[in-house]
């Protein structure tokens, strides 16, 4: 065979290879999953350099996306409570990073948009909507802290004067890819909840980017790979299932294809219905008083990434011997103290605290009254009883705290922490400044006295779903120091607390005097047995 | 002293040049979130079990991990990496790993790039540092 001939071999070689490779390959998927290849679209054939750039390329399709956008609360950061008050990220003072306010640039890395860096930001301008932070498909799409939610086009040094060089994010790239949000997407914010990986919910870490069978039945990745947005269920970018607007108890059955409901359609009761036990009917019987998670959700933190349990702040500020901010680790290399921010107390695989739980969430704001005392203060506070019918036993996450306050004034604080001026407390770790200035950038007055108030949040375990089998089993609540034995209002038979002394005490009687009636029955038939002999 | 190539074998040469242009792109452009379950599945649950404990993606440069995929050895040289990514591999492990059980069919090429993409994104230097969580 000459050499052109063995060419024309070679090249129907591998024309024939790439074509069988196409039947089968990435591209075949893509075209099962969209119906539209972004990296075609003309309006994403250029480079970019900022955020807005893409976001006013995408709204040259997607017309009235910003405008949905801008109705939620991913946008607003607010929450009208129905008794009236004004929660969500914006408003709430939490113990973990304790608020927004006066911490924007740092904070708003996690908002849905581009350049909130103070409180003038402009919530109707559309191309500052974010839409890759939750349509990136390459995992390679980074918010940077302290740029107010914008990214990194060009090298930069974060934070500055660090000599930590940041790569730019290569826009074109990741706009081409777009696709449905995924684990990844909505995991890059609210992982990271409180300051870092798994801190502040506890059900919700890192390990649930791709988690197995064990940690997460919906979300295992070898399996039915739940996306976030299977159970939240997004129409016109409104995400229901919010924990400010949380069901306890879902009365319903579960959702069918093709009927309209109105209810919230992230509740377990949405798929399960009310009677999901079939091999073991009598678990049924405890639904109208145990919500699903509290069996099935046996710990939380379980994916190998601890969860913050208590957050001193009274502590922060200390040096090390070589006069730098001090830091300290526990024997797995998490940290465990931090000048900036205090000591820690992380935990993995934590039994959660069980309460009664109606829905209503009341919360402690700024501005309102706190004293200090033998009982922490509770920063929200879950409503419920026993017996006012819409309330079911939860699992709970409880974060305590111990955290600044205007012992004057009797007020929680904004503190400043983050910022490259001089007040921050990240920068100077002087209590009063930080705190003048983090009062000064809300309008409130500050006494210049600053305490340390222990506090309390409360925090619904919903996610980290465990197998069947792996749920809890009835002796975890019905016996003596079972998990159940805080809950009040309810008779639990087998738990400590629903003990009645005397009711054992005239069962054994009952017990024994059977066993004596026995005993005397069968020694009166041997002795007539004998006279009859 | 110069010998022309004939018109065809010119045109040859270049389709073929373009057939690996067109594979070396594609290696650079898997599925990298199948390649991280396949990854933490199935590569990560072995080395715990039997090879001294994981080896998480961002311990090693892309370079690095380059070097070693390139290299295609296993078990100190004694196996092809890619061994452990083809179908007859996933059908030995399969009753007992979801991971492979799930991509079962996927041909060997495709599921190996797939690996191979998460291991270079995931690199020390890459542009999304993978623990091995």
């Amino acid at each position: 065979m000459g050499t052109g001939k063995f060419m024309v071999v070679i090249m129907a070689s591998m024309l024939l290879i790439h074509t069988v490779y196409a039947a089968s390959d990435p591209a075949s998927e893509k075209l099962l999953k969209s119906t539209s290849d972004h990296s075609k679209f003309e309006a994403l054939q250029q480079d970019f350099s900022s955020g807005p750039e893409v976001t006013k390329a995408c709204l040259t399709c997607h017309t009235e996306a910003s405008k949905q956008l801008h109705l939620t609360q991913h946008w607003t950061w607010e929450f009208l409570n129905p008794d009236g008050q004004r929660l969500g990220k914006k408003n709430v003072i939490n113990n973990f990073c304790t608020s927004v306010a006066s911490n924007y640039a740092s904070c708003t890395t996690c908002h849905i948009g581009y350049g909130w860096k103070d409180d003038k930001f402009d919530f109707t301008s559309e191309i500052n909507v974010d839409c890759l932070i939750c349509h990136d498909s390459t995992g390679n799409y980074r918010k940077q802290p302290g740029l107010a939610g914008n990214v990194v086009t060009k090298p930069m040094e974060i934070p500055p004067g660090s000599g930590n060089m940041v790569k730019p994010i290569d826009l074109k790239k990741i706009a081409q890819a777009v696709a449905k949000t995924s684990r990844d997407n909505c995991g890059a914010c609210h992982f990271f909840g409180g300051g870092g990986d798994g801190v502040k919910h506890g059900d919700m870490d890192s390990s649930l980017a791709s988690p197995d069978k064990a940690l997460d039945v919906h979300m295992d990745a070898t399996g039915i790979n739940f996306a976030c947005a299977t159970c939240h269920m997004t129409e016109g970018h409104q995400v229901p299932g919010s924990r400010y607007a949380p069901t306890a108890q879902d009365k319903g059955g579960a959702h069918l294809r093709g009927k309209e409901y109105t209810t919230n359609p992230t509740t377990c009761q949405s798929c399960h219905g009310q009677a999901p036990h079939k091999a073991n009917a009598k678990l049924n019987d405890h639904t109208n008083m145990v919500a699903c998670q509290t069996c099935h959700i046996p710990a939380f933190a379980r994916g190998g990434v601890p969860t913050k349990m208590s957050w001193d702040w009274s502590t922060a500020g200390k040096m090390g011997p070589d006069g730098k901010p001090l830091i300290r680790k526990d024997a797995k290399g998490h940290l465990v103290y931090t000048a900036a921010k205090g000591d820690f107390v992380l935990a993995e695989n934590v039994v959660p605290e069980y309460l009664w739980f109606n829905g209503k969430v009341k919360y402690t704001l700024f501005g309102d009254k706190v004293e200090k005392s033998s009982q922490p203060t509770r920063i929200n506070h879950f409503e419920g009883a026993a017996d006012d019918g819409k309330s079911l036993i939860w699992p709970v996450k409880i974060m305590h705290g111990k955290q600044p306050y205007d012992s004057v004034n009797k007020s929680l604080v904004v503190l400043h922490m983050a910022g490259n001026d001089d007040t921050a407390f990240w920068t100077n770790f002087n209590w009063e400044r930080a705190i003048a200035t983090g009062m000064a950038s809300v309008g409130a007055p500050f006494s210049g006295k600053v305490d340390f108030l222990e506090t309390e949040s409360t925090w619904p375990i919903t996610h980290m779903v465990a197998p069947a089998k792996d749920a809890l089993h009835c002796r975890d609540c019905h016996a003596a120091g079972g998990r159940l034995e805080k809950v009040s209002g309810i008779y639990i038979p087998g738990r400590a607390s629903d003990h009645a002394r005397w009711l054992d005490g005239a069962g054994w009687a009952i017990a024994a005097l059977t066993l004596l009636g026995v005993l005397l029955h069968g020694l009166g038939r041997v002795i007539v047995s004998r006279r009859h002999k | 002293m110069t010998k022309q190539l004939p018109l065809i074998n010119v045109l040859s040469i270049c389709l073929v040049g373009c057939g690996l242009v067109v594979s070396a792109a594609n290696a650079a452009d898997g599925d990298w979130k199948r390649g991280r379950v396949y990854y933490q599945n199935v590569c990560t649950e072995c080395h715990k079990a039997k090879a001294g404990g994981p080896i998480a993606p961002n311990t090693r440069t892309m370079a690095e991990w380059t070097t070693y995929l390139k290299a295609d050895k296993h078990v100190k040289g004694k196996e092809s990496l890619a061994k452990y990514a083809s179908k007859e591999y996933r059908a030995s492990i399969k009753s007992t790993n979801k991971a492979a059980e799930k991509y079962a069919d996927i041909p060997d090429e495709q599921l190996f790039n797939d690996v191979k993409t998460f291991m270079l994104k995931g690199a020390k230097d890459g542009d999304s540092p993978a623990s091995c969580l």
